[in-house]
């Protein structure tokens, strides 16, 4: 067993290195490696990413573990799976760490399984006991506890993080670059990828958006949306939804946060004619800053946000994005 | 084509959580329990390949405490054949891991099976993992957090379509797999009262800690519960987070405008 700690990168579709990778070094440099007298690794999985090595080490990883395999292009939950067991069965972390993303959730449980590790998903805070087991904080019940779980004597430990709640912060290191060779058999791979579909969108993604704006049943329609995009566009934010917005057709379920939709955490969450339903604030509720833009004073969002205006949103959006963009304008 | 579909019972979602005296659960009293909505999903798309395919058998599996009947009676008005229940009160804090063995030894025991369907992750816990397990323990590819299911018409493949971060991908497996659903792949229907009636008569197998073989499983009878889990929640606090709750009102437009993005830059510094 060594004292590593991994943070296996996220890559986007197009092969960049995700925000989540580079949080999840910054944190366990800060809350683990010392503690732990470890020391802070990265993993890169895929085809042709041996490149990406020095963007790890920017964030702190002192060496960086590659299995560059032509296998590996396509992300697929067997070819990750092998990958990054054997892996682990080769070097024996003491913990392993990637973003909750839709490929980290998809196969880390069944490295876990592998390798008897513990695993636990979506974790907000990381720490270590005395004795150097991870403890983690999560959500549980929809947002509405958080718990504290310790890892028992199972090893390594595995979590995945939240992306966007864990600072990234720059710590200049010149990795040592392992190359690995992992002998994935071609047969092995069941699942094959027939296609994929970019979305075309200049907004960020909903889940590692710093800003968001969200619009409500109150829209009245999608067309009405515009003024939603053009308030997230004035301030660089991404566009979201409730449940009942996307119930009725305005905007598509991808928009939807909450409960049964996205779970975010940017730092500004701008809620505009939602009512702040519980469902709704499981997604959102982590949000550093809400503000709310209601007509009705008493809807259950203004006794859960920062900051409110009761309003009508058909005129007060416009004046919004407009004082947003004089605002910005005079930087 | 036989389907068998995982589900879990969850705490209605507008359930109010109170931390029992514990300090690391939930206090269950006066607690409304449901079908975990997701797994309401992969309900609704057994029956539906059934119904389409004019034959097969759909099998509900849950493990849990006596209440949890509650959950497959709800699944079997709904339409679903049978159903089996993995009952023990112990069983609370197992961890995802063991559950996933215990559930892969049952579906083992139905003697085939081509396709297993459940939730993309309960309400509750949300730990997310019990599905994929499952797969991993019994050998089989999966498909996870899918918004479309297509059959192969010689019924040997499926193929699936997930929304991933920043675009969607199509993927194709070959039978017997997994599939975790997500909200968008149907609209799950309404138990109807002849449904309900006649969901009454169905068989509901009871399985018991006795009838489990925890050694061929390569666990210790301590796996089940939390004696024998990788880990513990040591805490539960209900969230306390301090909102300004500065609320604007009846000012005019332009000047609540003004002041909301002075607040923001110079109080909140968010801008
Ligand atoms: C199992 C389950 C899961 C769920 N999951 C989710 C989820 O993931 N996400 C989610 O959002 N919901 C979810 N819901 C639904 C949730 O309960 C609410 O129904 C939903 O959030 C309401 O959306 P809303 O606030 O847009 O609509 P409403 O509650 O109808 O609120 C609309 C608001 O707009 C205001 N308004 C109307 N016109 C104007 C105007 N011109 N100017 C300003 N304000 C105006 C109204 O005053 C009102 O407060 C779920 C429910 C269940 C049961
Ligand atoms: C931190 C922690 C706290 C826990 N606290 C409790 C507690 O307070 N009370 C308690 O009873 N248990 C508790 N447990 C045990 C808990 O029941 C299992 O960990 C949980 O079932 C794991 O499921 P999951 O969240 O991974 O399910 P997910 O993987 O999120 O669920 C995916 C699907 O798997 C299926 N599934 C999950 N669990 C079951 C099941 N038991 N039977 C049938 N299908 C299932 C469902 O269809 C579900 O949609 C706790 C576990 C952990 C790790």
């Amino acid at each position: 067993m060594s004292n590593e700690i991994w943070v296996v990168a996220d890559l986007t579709i197009d092969g960049k290195v995700r925000k989540a990778t580079f949080e999840g070094l910054s944190e366990a440099r800060r809350k683990l490696a010392v503690k732990l007298g470890g020391q802070l690794c990265g993993v890169l999985l895929g085809s042709g990413v041996s490149g990406l090595a020095s963007e790890l080490g920017k964030y702190g990883a002192e060496k960086v573990y590659v299995i560059d395999n032509e296998l590996l292009k396509d992300y697929t939950p067997e070819g990750y799976s092998i990958a990054l067991s054997e892996l682990i069965k080769k070097h024996e972390p003491h913990i392993v760490i990637t973003g909750n993303t839709s490929i980290g959730q998809d196969y880390f449980p069944r490295v876990a399984a592998r390798v008897g590790a513990g695993l636990t998903l979506d974790a907000i805070d990381l720490d270590l006991t005395d004795d150097k087991r991870l403890k983690v904080r999560r959500y549980m019940y929809s947002a509405k506890s958080i718990a504290t779980v310790e890892f028992l004597d199972h090893k390594p430990m595995m979590t995945t993080i939240r992306p966007n709640v864990f600072k990234p912060e720059e710590a200049s290191k010149n990795p040592e670059v392992i190359n690995e060779s992992i002998d994935i058999k071609p047969e092995r791979i069941l699942t094959k990828t027939v296609e994929v579909k970019r979305k075309e969108s200049t907004r960020p993604e909903l889940t590692e958006a710093d800003r968001i704006v969200s619009g409500g049943r109150g829209m009245a329609s999608g067309d009405n949306f515009y003024l939603i995009f053009d308030l997230a566009d004035a301030i660089g934010a991404a566009a979201g939804a409730s449940r009942a917005a996307v119930d009725s057709g305005f905007v598509p379920y991808e928009m939807q946060v909450g409960q049964t939709g996205k779970v975010v955490s940017p730092t500004l969450y701008i809620a505009i004619a939602i009512s702040g339903s519980v469902q709704h604030y499981a997604g959102m509720g982590s949000s550093r800053v809400i503000v709310a833009i209601n007509k009705d004073q008493d809807a259950p969002i203004f006794q859960k946000c920062d900051y409110g205006i009761v309003a009508d949103l058909f005129q007060l959006v416009p004046a919004l994005t407009e004082e947003f963009k004089k605002l910005l304008a005079q930087q | 084509m036989k389907i068998v579909v995982i589900v879990r019972q969850t705490p209605d979602t507008e359930a109010k959580i109170k931390v029992a005296s514990s300090g690391n659960s939930i206090d269950i009293e006066g607690i409304k329990w449901i079908v975990s909505p997701y797994d309401e999903f992969a309900i609704e798309e057994a029956i539906k390949i059934k119904e389409k395919l004019g034959t097969g058998e759909v099998i509900l599996i849950t493990m849990g405490p006596a209440r949890c009947v509650e959950a497959l009676r709800t699944g079997l008005a709904m339409g679903a054949d049978s159903a089996i229940h993995i009952k023990d009160e112990s069983f609370a804090f197992t961890d995802p891991y063991a559950i996933a063995k215990v559930i892969g030894q049952e579906i083992r025991g139905l003697g085939g099976f081509d396709l297993i369907l459940t939730g993309k992750k309960m309400i509750d816990e949300e730990t997310g993992q019990v599905g994929i397990h499952v797969a991993e323990d019994l050998g089989i590819s999966h498909i996870a957090i899918v918004t479309k299911v297509e059959l192969s018409s010689d019924k040997k493949k499926v193929t699936c379509q997930k929304e991933i971060e920043g675009g969607q991908v199509v993927a194709e497996v070959p039978l017997p797999a997994l599939l975790t659903c997500e909200k968008g792949l149907n609209e799950p229907r309404y138990a109807s009262l002849p449904g309900i009636m006649k969901a009454k008569k169905k068989p509901v197998k009871e399985v018991t800690p006795d009838n489990i073989n925890v050694e061929t499983l390569g666990l210790t009878k301590e796996a089940l519960g939390q004696a024998g889990a990788r880990f513990k929640v040591t805490k539960l606090e209900v969230p306390q987070v301090q909102r300004k709750l500065k609320v604007i009102k009846e000012a005019e437009v332009p000047e609540a405008a003004k002041e909301l993005v002075k607040l923001l830059r110079e109080e909140a510094k968010v801008i």
